[in-house]
């Protein structure tokens, strides 16, 4: 049986309009006009027990408006869902002893007490017993490696530091699911990792599904076997990791900086120079994985001076979405609509899950 | 099931007190000065009664009761339910979403999870005028109680019912707090000095009487009839609350505004 099932799932929002400036306002104010925004258009997709599937899109594309459908916090317009055998607007008490959430943007440990404080709580909230509660304490401070902070208060903790606590307190009551919007937003590379790393530890040693939200390509890369993307409320890709990898997440941009100015015409074998900086200190250029290893780039980047610093960036999910429509639209002959069906289609919208990762 | 939800709210109670005693001079500073405040208004009336005796058959003593009532109701759903002031603004601002993903009910749980310590020193003033200057024995401080209870019920149930108009209007936080401030001013006026349609109002469309002058009389007087009255009243509006909320949860909306819980 899934874990989560979604059929035809459609959210609606009434948006306000009004003209720019203080004219607007008061015509606003004696006839109010409303836009219906489409936030989720007809997404669909089934997710196995146990597992780490990634649902990624650029802001604004539906993802967190699914996710609080599937937790109960929004009744949606139209659509089946089916969440551990509960309807989420229909059960949403019983369905949160089940699950349990992360919203990044939205933390649930209290700013002013210890963790530990909130960890007790959350006991209560659970209708755990206090044994129960403090092995379980025990046993994720190990896990997330928080002994040293739970006794702090949170406002004092790093936004890395609190974002494992918050990882660690939504497992208290043993969840079958972990549903996370955007867990890793505003952390650093080291702490992105280390929430990367937790995740996967859990997701191993206690077999809780999770359902990754981010608009960052790389938690996914990093954690997930599946991913689906969307885009303005659709599915436009649900497929393997590796497969979006392959074809899709194949360039990458290189900016490195050199104590020393590079000569005019300078090139690197098996890129693109983007831009020379002024002075030619700077030097941005691509290049595409398939035919030219990484290794190889940066081997040849250091060869090529001293290098001051050095950033690698993958695609933007923008742009991989992009590479999707065009890689769709020869075979779908229209526009960008009947194109993302048809990208969603070829991948494995309604097909069991267990084909997927 | 009673005691389950009983056992949860004591849990957050305690997390509230644990957050205040944080910052210890501002939660002493809060319960202090709100005594002082309490005292200072009053005092008003010391001298208004001082100059013409009484107003419509109301005495220095019918105020002391009125304002111990309506202090210690006001000061109980403050500490108690102390989000009743900011659920406008916590609704508009999506922040219904932490307490939709965990299981306990909605609204008790948002109402609960913010104490105002501001509110003890109503309690306090309260409780301390009552016993020192109402002359009160056992069974009038268990009527006092009882009078106290069931203001808090009104207070809670008329804010949750403005305050989840945000549900439909999107913003309801100037309205909330001005009909805090009306539902308070005149709460704390004789019910003798309105007539007609003003007294009419006041038992209904802003029950400032329930809030006050009832279960101040209840106190004094207490009669079955009079029990009935104030209790029918305060469970009706509880009732009619808890509808208009949950109709107005299925409009909720969410929002991507970042909050903290405090």
């Amino acid at each position: 049986m899934a874990a989560i099932r979604v059929r035809d799932l459609r959210k609606t929002f009434a948006a306000k309009r009004k003209a720019a400036g203080l004219r607007g306002s008061l015509a606003a104010l004696w006839r109010p006009e409303h836009d219906t925004v489409q936030a989720v258009d007809g997404i669909g997709f089934e997710m196995e027990p146990g597992e780490l599937l990634g649902f990624i899109g650029p802001n604004g594309a539906g993802k967190s408006t699914t996710i609080k459908i599937l937790t109960g916090i929004l009744y949606p317009t139209a659509g089946d869902v089916d969440v551990l055998g509960f309807v989420p607007w229909q059960a949403r008490r019983d369905l949160a002893f089940h699950i349990g959430t992360v919203f990044g943007q939205r933390p649930q440990l209290w700013y002013h007490l210890p963790a530990v404080d909130t960890f007790q709580l959350f006991g209560k909230i659970y209708e755990l017993d206090d044994a129960v509660v403090r092995r379980r304490i025990d046993a994720l401070a190990d896990a997330f490696d928080i002994r040293h902070l739970l006794l702090t208060p949170v406002r004092k903790l790093s936004l890395g530091q609190r974002m494992r606590c918050e990882v660690a307190a939504s497992l208290l009551h043993q969840p079958r699911l972990l549903l996370l919007d955007e867990p890793s937003i505003g952390l650093d590379v080291v702490a992105k990792q280390r929430i990367r790393d937790t995740i996967r530890h859990l997701n191993a040693a206690e077999g809780v599904g999770v359902l990754l939200t981010s608009h960052d390509a790389g938690d996914i890369e990093s954690l997930c076997k599946r991913v689906i993307i969307v885009n303005h409320g659709r599915i436009v890709y649900d497929d393997k990791v590796s497969t979006l990898k392959r074809q899709f997440l194949t360039s990458k941009r290189v900016e490195v900086r050199y104590a020393e100015s590079m000569p005019a015409g300078f090139t690197v074998e098996g890129t693109e120079i983007l831009k020379v900086g002024k002075g030619g200190y700077g030097v941005k250029l691509a290049f595409d994985t398939r035919r030219t290893p990484v290794e190889a780039v940066v081997a040849r980047l250091a060869a090529a001076g001293t290098l001051v610093d050095m950033t690698i960036e993958d695609p933007t999910l923008e742009e991989v979405i992009r590479a999707i429509y065009e890689t769709a639209r020869p075979h779908a002959g229209a526009g960008d609509g009947e194109a993302s069906a048809a990208v969603a289609t070829a991948g494995a919208v309604g097909e069991p899950p267990g084909a997927a990762p | 099931m009673l005691r389950r939800e009983l056992r949860f709210l004591t849990a957050l109670w305690k997390a509230n007190l644990q957050a205040a005693m944080e910052y210890r001079a501002a939660f002493v500073a809060q319960v202090v000065g709100m005594m002082l405040n309490n005292a200072v208004y009053f005092a008003i009336w010391v001298v208004f009664f001082d100059r013409f005796g009484q107003v419509r058959g109301w005495q220095l003593g019918d105020m002391v009761l009125l304002f111990a009532v309506t202090a210690t109701g006001f000061g109980l759903a403050a500490v108690g339910f102390g989000n009743v002031l900011a659920m406008a603004d916590v609704i508009a601002g999506g922040g219904l979403d932490y307490y939709l993903t965990l299981p306990r009910p909605v609204l008790v749980h948002v109402l609960a999870s913010r104490s105002r310590y501001g509110g003890l020193g109503d309690v306090c003033y309260g409780v301390l005028t009552f016993a020192l200057l109402a002359d009160a024995g056992p069974s009038a401080f268990a009527r006092f109680a009882l009078g106290s209870v069931l203001s808090m019920v009104v207070f809670v149930a008329f804010m949750v019912l403005v305050q989840s108009l945000a549900f439909w209007m999107g913003s309801a936080s100037q309205l909330s707090a001005q009909s805090v401030n009306a539902l308070l001013t005149f709460a704390l006026y004789p019910i003798s000095l309105f007539d007609g349609t003003a007294k009419f109002l006041l038992f209904t469309i802003l029950p400032a009487a329930f809030v006050g002058s009832v279960p101040a009389a209840l106190v004094r007087d207490f009669t079955w009839p009079a029990f009935a009255q104030l209790a029918g009243a305060a469970f009706a509006l509880l009732a009619l609350a808890l509808v208009v909320f949950h109709r107005g949860l299925r409009r909720y909306e969410s929002g991507s505004a970042v909050r903290v819980q405090v």
